[in-house]
Parts: C-alpha cells; structure tokens; sequence
C-alpha cells in the first residue's frame, strides 16, 4: 500500500506587490514523498525561495493548496503552529537567537511549543549538539561561533521538535568555503537516516549525491525534474542546458 | 600619546595639551565671570543657610494634658519622668533632663510646656527631591508598560489596536505637557473627584493625576521608541520562531522583546532623563516636588542663587544616577 506524498503541492500562485505586480510562483505543484530528498535549483528570481517558504507559510501562497501530513495549510482554520513544529526550516543567514546560550537555542521551542521540561529538553539538545558535533559549545553564545558552526546548531534547532519534514533556504550560501562541508556533512547524514527533505541550494555536488529528485525552477515554474543522474546528464529543456551550462 | 585614530594627519602631543588648557582655561573663566558679576549686584552669598533645608532639628513641646501639681520629677539616667497628679488623675512625661522648665510643687494648667526634646528632621528640600523621586518612579513604571503595550499594537494588524495606538501617540505628542497637567488635574481631576464626592469616597489626590500625566506623555514617546525597536530587530528572527511552530505573543516575548529592550535602553534612558526633569512642571497642581519646594525655599530665605544651584545639582545626582544605573544595565545585557 503506498503511503500519500507527505507533501502535497496543488497549483499554487503567489504574487509580491512591489509595489509593481510580480507573479512570484506560476501555477506550481508538486509532490514529495516520506523519506524523499528533493533538491530545488534554479537562477536568482525563479521563486524557488519563495515555493519554500509558502511551505511552512512564512508566505502565504495566493491561490491553489498546499497539503502538508493530511492537513491544507492554506485553510485559514488549520493550527499552523502545530503544522510548524513539525517542519522544519534552516536559513540562509541562520537566524540563531544572539540573546541565548547555544543550548538556550535549542531547548527554548522544546519547552514552549512541545512543552517538555527542561531536564528534558536540555538531554535532547545536548544529544543532537553531540550528532552536528558541537556539543563542547553549548555554553556559547552564537556570535562566538564560526558561520559553519551556527548553521549546525541551526539544523540542531529545528531538529530538536523532531520534525517530519526538514526545509533548507540556501543553507550553505552565506558560508565560507571551507565550512560548507561540515554542514552538508550533517544534512547527508540526515538524508541517509531517512528524512524528508526538501532542500534550495546552489551545491549541485550535494544534489547529485543526495538527492532523490532534482527540480528545476524559472520564472516562478517549475521546468524540469528528475533523479539527479537523468537530469544532470541528459536534461531535456534547453533552458535547464543553459542553466547547467553556466553553473557547472 | 597622540596614536593616529584620525582621517586627518597626525596631531602633535601639543595639540591635546594645547586645546585642554585652553578648555580649562574656559572653564575657570566662566566661574570666574559669574563670581566677577554676582559681585556686581553685591549679592550675599549665604550658603550657611543652605543645610538647614536638607535637614534640621526640630524643637518638639512636652505640653501638660491637664491641670495639676508636680509631685515628682525622678531621674532616668539622661531623662527625667515627671508625674503631674490634678484633680481627676495622674499623668506623667519622659523629657531631656537638660530641657526641664519647672520644678517639683509647680503648678502647671493643660498646655503648659513642661520641657521639650529635638528630633532630627528632613528638610524641605530632601522632601521636595524625596517627592520627585517617588513620582518619577511612579511615572516610569506606568509609562513603560503603557509604552510597552502601546508600542506592541501599534504594529499589530488588528485595525483598532494600531490606530487607537496611533491616536493615542499623535495627540499627547502634539501638545505641551503643562496643558495636559491642567486637563488632568483641574477637568478628570474634578469630574473624578466630584463624583467620588457624590458616593462619598475619598478623594484621588493631586500626585496620582501628577504621575498619571507623567506616565501617558511618556507613554506615547516610549511606544514609539519600543515600535522601532522592535522593528529594528532582523525580521529572521521572528520568521526562525515563528518557523519553529512558536506562537506571534511566544515569539515576541522570548526572541524579539528581549533583543529590541537591549537596543532602546540609551534611548529609554534619554527619555527617563526627560521625564524626572519633566516632573518639575508638577509644581503647578500644587504636588511640592522639588522645583516646587525650591520656590518656597526661595520665597522665605531670599537666597535664591544658593537654593536654585542646589535644585539644578540635585536634579543633575537623580538624572545622573538614572543615566550610570541604565548603563550599568546596559553593559550587563551584553
């Protein structure tokens, strides 16, 4: 018996007014299944941000519906705090509290949201510290870490209200170099343990590698998708070639 | 000495030298004009007089309650009991040996002093300056939480909230805060108070219409202040809660007020500072803060240059007290 998809896209627009009159996301739908990595690419403007954010409805997507675990996030009766907690979500700039210690970040939702104590909370968040290794920081405030190191206590963050579904905006873009593999690291582990992940970014080693399905986006469509291997090789548009062709 | 922190060339160590002579110089020359000049409209300078307005011994009376005949004065140590035996009883007092007026067989009538004692009192100033500190206070704990709230709907997306807070803010901040004392005081002042009367409750005195006053015109400027604040804090904060399944009120309390409160307290401060120099308009409605407890000071001891420096001085130890104390807070929340 196949399981629904965990995410279920139905033809959602969305329009920014800017104050001109942008059409952000074209008619997009789409599936993800339980356990699936999809990797979004696409050029700067293509809306693939936005697609994910309509996601956990950081931006409420205009028209269409957006089924996520059984429940329409797009119905304004649904509890979208309780859709949330169980999808998570990195940034591109981390957006870690700077007010709170490393284990602070991580134990503050746990206890507000999922109401554990915080004996609890403290042993979940030093146990995913330890998984993103990280644990010997956990006193830290998180302007004392690295880039790298603020991005895995971010993955740590969200993953501490053990999610179903983990979001990534470009989570290695606002990296150095040097750091971008110890948090790729961390989300292959997390796609190897069988998370649900859909995941914006411009490393398409890590799409190639991980990915189960690879999406293409433009002008607030989605072009083209397929596993990493058929459409890396052999894509079929000739603006993904294009796009391949630049970036590769 | 003289490192190069500048855009321009280096200075020479003269320069500094140089230019903070010259600014002590300056410094000595204007207390040296003002001296030149009080000595010009031969003013009495008296500021032996000034101490006794900080604080003063007060001679208190040791009246007989009634009418008699001293039958005994017995001595306790530094005090004396004195019994007094009339008609209908005895009553006896404990003064100051060295204050006793009659002795033993004295005839006394009620009110007679039989002696006194001294009691150490606060002057008129301290008083004054006790009373400005208390409203203040008063005033900036109402006026944080009215900020607080005020500043809170005005960027909330319920229509009623942000424009009641929008209104509230454009019309205390267009008038003149001596106006709003007199509507408080002598128009809600007297309707509260008159229909108090007309139950028959007690009536709200002239401080409370003086803090709240105080508290609604800090108020609107506080909210304002705490609105920018909070905008002032990266909208990925919110989004990183909000993302985390946290509530709107969640989230503001536990990720963007503390962020935002860090950021207002200089501005806070500043406005504080405002409000404890503010409260000497309260004088007005008869509320004997301390610019209002200086005048009187002035109005009987005729040394108006020595009491109004003082006033300025104390003022200047409350606001700078205000001003190091939120530093001290400001240096902790880092």
């Amino acid at each position: 018996m196949h399981k629904p998809p965990i995410i279920d896209v139905q033809s959602i627009d969305k329009f920014f007014y800017t104050p001109e009159r942008l059409q952000a996301l074209n008619r997009v739908s789409c599936t993800v299944d339980h356990g699936e990595v999809v990797v979004i690419i696409g050029p700067s403007g293509s809306g693939k941000s936005t697609f994910l954010r309509c996601l956990n409805r950081l931006e409420y997507a205009d028209s269409g519906h957006i089924i996520i675990d059984g429940v329409d996030i797009l119905d304004p009766k649904c509890d979208i705090n309780a859709i949330r907690a169980e999808v998570g979500m990195v940034f591109q700039s981390f957006n870690l509290f700077p007010h709170k210690t490393v284990l602070d970040n991580l134990t503050m939702a746990q206890m507000t949201v999922r109401g554990r104590s915080k004996k609890e909370a403290e042993a979940k968040g030093m146990a995913l510290l330890e998984k993103v290794g990280i644990a010997e920081k956990f006193a830290a405030k998180p302007d004392q870490l690295s880039g790298g190191q603020q991005q895995r206590v971010a993955i740590a963050r969200s993953l501490a209200m053990d999610p179903k579904i983990m979001l990534f905006d470009e989570p290695t873009s606002a990296l150095d170099p040097e750091m971008v593999g110890e948090v790729l690291d961390v989300m292959k582990n997390l796609a190897r343990e069988g998370m649900t992940m859909v995941v914006v970014t411009h490393e398409m080693g890590f799409a190639r590698e991980v990915a189960d399905r690879v999406l293409f986006m433009d002008k607030g469509e989605i072009l083209e998708q397929g596993a990493p291997e058929h459409f890396f090789t052999a894509p079929t548009l000739e603006r993904t070639k294009e796009f391949l062709g630049q970036i590769l | 000495m003289a490192t190069y922190t500048g855009l321009d060339r280096p200075k020479s160590k003269f320069y500094y030298q140089f230019w903070g002579f010259a600014f002590v110089l300056g410094l000595c020359g204007v207390m040296a004009l003002l001296y030149y000049s009080t000595k010009q409209v031969e003013y009495t300078w008296r500021w032996n007089r000034v101490p006794q307005y900080f604080i003063y011994d007060d001679k208190v009376n040791i009246r007989a309650e009634m009418e008699g005949t001293i039958i005994s004065i017995e001595e306790a140590g530094e005090d004396v009991l004195v019994t007094v035996r009339g008609d209908d009883g005895e009553e006896s007092h404990t003064l100051p040996q060295s204050s006793l007026l009659l002795s033993q067989g004295d005839y006394v009538y009620a009110g007679d002093s039989i002696g006194f004692y001294t009691q150490t009192k606060p002057g008129i100033l301290i008083e004054g300056l006790l009373l400005t500190l208390e409203v203040s206070a008063l005033a900036i704990i109402f006026g944080i939480l009215l900020g607080l709230f005020t500043g809170l709907a005005r960027i909330s997306d319920n229509p009623a909230l942000r424009w009641g807070a929008i209104v509230y803010i454009e019309l205390i901040r267009g008038s003149p805060l001596l106006v709003q004392i007199f509507l408080w005081y002598f128009v809600v002042g007297t309707v509260i108070n008159s229909m108090l009367s007309q139950y028959g409750i007690g009536q709200i005195s002239p401080l409370w219409f003086g803090v709240m006053a105080l508290a609604i015109f800090t108020g609107a400027y506080t909210a304002e202040i705490v609105r920018a604040g909070i905008q002032s804090v990266h909208r990925g904060q919110m989004e990183a809660a909000r993302s985390l399944g946290m509530t709107y009120p969640q989230a503001m309390r536990r990720v963007i007020l503390p962020q935002a409160l860090r950021r207002i307290l200089p501005p806070l401060a500043g406005q504080f500072i405002s409000l404890v120099k503010d409260s000497s308009l309260l004088g007005v409605i008869s509320i004997r803060e301390l610019t209002k407890a200086s005048r009187e000071v002035v109005s009987s001891s005729l040394q108006p240059f020595e009491i109004w420096i003082v006033c300025a001085i104390l003022y200047l130890f409350l606001t700078f007290t205000l001003s190091m104390f939120v530093q001290y807070l400001e240096r902790k929340a880092i």
